[in-house]
């Protein structure tokens, strides 16, 4: 893996430094949206999970006991405060996913974009096929 | 020429899409061993309930705490057991419900193994013949480049 490395970065250091620094440029942000879609994913699971406990607790009789986990520990807690954080919670993680789709589509579009500049420069720069 | 620049583009290709397809693979097997880890948990939830339904009030219990050590308990309500609902809330169940909560948890589990074991079939299989097709083209433009030195 790291011979290929060294190859990757000998082959790039013949790129001109505008082509060298594009490359550069396109891994980040292919980096970024790695790091942002790992995020979004666990921010909707999440959002799924707290809108699945929400159905559960909205089958459960109002009088029913109620624990919620702090730590290792389980404390006795209100149906009625329990559901009002969940839906609160679940408000937050809707807008940060929303955040995080928008921030997606905005590297997806970058990313498109270095990539179809790159291989411009690439075609002008590698040599004629025989 | 162009027969061997197709084959060339073919090898690109299919290159591309093993290591794509072996991504795939690594995640569906990560996915059935998290599924396996809850379907053992879930198993012995119920196991352990089975064996409560069948004791007494105030049976006296030993309860794991970790390090293969035991707190000694006694059983207070036999019927009552507080099952987990996901972000953190649990909620106090009799023990018919939550043994048939659980049961309910456990089908979907093993359903959804079942799927992440065809899929991961299906991915293995199209792995393998990426494989052979990948070999024989290697070989192929090896020959195809011997011959053309010569």
């Amino acid at each position: 893996m790291q011979t290929e490395g060294i190859k990757v970065s000998d082959e790039l250091s013949k790129l001109p430094p505008q082509v060298q620094e594009r490359f550069l440029r396109l891994q980040q942000l292919q980096q970024t949206l790695q790091s942002v879609l790992a995020q979004k994913q666990q921010v909707d699971m999440e959002q799924n999970e707290v809108e699945q406990t929400l159905a559960e607790l909205q089958k459960t009789a109002d009088d029913a006991v109620i624990y919620k986990g702090i730590g290792s520990l389980l404390v006795k807690a209100e149906k009625a405060k329990v559901t009002e954080e969940l839906v609160e919670r679940k408000e937050l993680l809707t807008t940060r996913s929303t955040v995080l789709a928008k921030q997606e589509e905005r590297l997806r579009s970058q990313v498109k974009e270095v990539q179809t500049k790159l291989q411009e420069d690439l075609s002008q720069v590698s040599p004629p096929s025989p | 020429m162009a027969s061997r620049s197709r084959e060339e583009e073919e090898l690109r290709r299919l290159s591309v899409q093993l290591r794509l397809m072996e991504q795939t693979a690594e995640t569906l097997q990560s996915r059935i061993g998290m599924l396996n880890a809850a379907i053992t948990d879930l198993t012995y939830a119920n196991m352990t309930l089975d064996g409560v339904e069948k004791e007494k009030e105030n049976s006296e219990l030993l309860v794991p705490i970790g390090g293969s050590s035991y707190v000694r308990v006694k059983l207070a309500e036999p019927d009552k057991v507080v099952v987990g609902l996901g972000a953190g809330v649990s909620v106090e169940k009799p023990l018919s419900e939550a043994k048939a909560l659980l049961k309910e948890r456990l089908d979907e589990l093993t359903k959804s193994m079942q799927a992440a074991q065809q899929q991961f079939t299906q991915v293995a299989e199209r792995i393998n013949a990426d494989r052979n097709r990948l070999e024989s083209l290697l070989a192929a433009v090896r020959q195809g480049k011997t011959s053309g030195d010569v």
